[in-house]
């Protein structure tokens, strides 16, 4: 075992950490979408060291199916946006208050 | 310490540098740059751990596919405001709070892992041989109704995908 279980979810917990931050912090749709990939990639970590860890490749498969939802959600997503982009040119995150009652 | 462990850490610290600068910058180029930097240095991390499909994986589909479409759609709706406008609204001291407690409960939660009953060896659906013949046994034998699950929904998501951004028609 090259890589010590700890340090590999304690930098899950890092990366997953600035995640949140972008998603929550930043102002711009596709910035926010990125952070959500940062994120997904901090899971995808943890479970490749649980996989190891536990020696058990069931973690590895579930960081696939991971990586194919987050291919998917992209697809969807940026299409939102160029949707969103088309109908309110120029729109920001805090112009989108139509469904604010 | 072994090479391969120094190795590790470099990986890490360059992954964490990189996102912090992913979700810092102003300009978003430069941002994508950063998290193509992070997914490099993150498969690099895979292979270190054994998961050499992962890894292959990661670069193909995050740093291939993901990565370039993402710069397609910055380029493509031409952001010349967003240099102007600030990057982080005003609650950025809440995010960066709420960012803080997220990393330290997943740190904490780390320490259940040395407890956490050792190596047991091998599931019987899954035995760990860290070779992709196996991982693709485990796909095609336990795993295979997921898997189908899987083409599904990206099936679903390439005709969403198509209906969000299509141009309406014009009314005949």
């Amino acid at each position: 075992m090259i890589v010590p279980a700890g340090a590999v979810l304690g930098l899950s917990a890092i990366l997953f950490g600035i995640g949140v931050f972008g998603f929550l912090a930043r102002r711009n749709i596709i910035l926010m979408l990125i952070s959500i990939e940062v994120m997904l990639n901090a899971v995808n970590l943890s479970l490749a060291g649980f996989s190891q860890h536990f020696e058990d490749l069931r973690g590895q498969v579930i960081a696939l199916f991971v990586i194919a939802v987050a291919a998917a959600e992209v697809g969807v997503g940026l299409g939102l946006v160029i949707a969103l982009n088309r109908n309110n040119p120029g729109a920001g995150v805090a112009d989108l208050t139509k469904l604010k009652w | 310490m072994t090479w391969l462990t120094a190795t590790f850490y470099y990986l890490a610290a360059a992954s964490v540098a990189s996102a912090l600068l992913a979700v810092t910058r102003k300009n978003p180029v430069h941002s994508m740059l950063w998290v193509l930097a992070l997914f490099l240095h993150v498969a690099g991390i895979f292979l270190l751990l054994g998961a050499e499909f992962l890894a292959a994986v990661q670069v193909i589909v995050y740093a291939g596919a993901i990565l370039i479409f993402y710069i397609f759609v910055v380029m493509l709706l031409d952001l010349p405001e967003e240099e102007a406008r600030p990057r982080f609204g005003n609650q950025w001291p809440l995010a960066a709070a709420v960012g803080l407690c997220f990393a330290t409960l997943a740190w904490l939660a780390r320490a259940g892992v040395g407890v956490a009953p050792a190596a047991t060896g091998v599931t019987a659906e899954a035995p760990f041989q860290g070779s992709l013949a196996s991982l693709g046994m485990a796909l095609f034998g336990p795993f295979a109704l997921p898997f189908e699950v899987a083409s599904l929904l990206l099936l679903a998501a390439i005709i969403g995908a198509v209906v969000l951004a299509r141009r309406k028609a014009a009314a005949p």
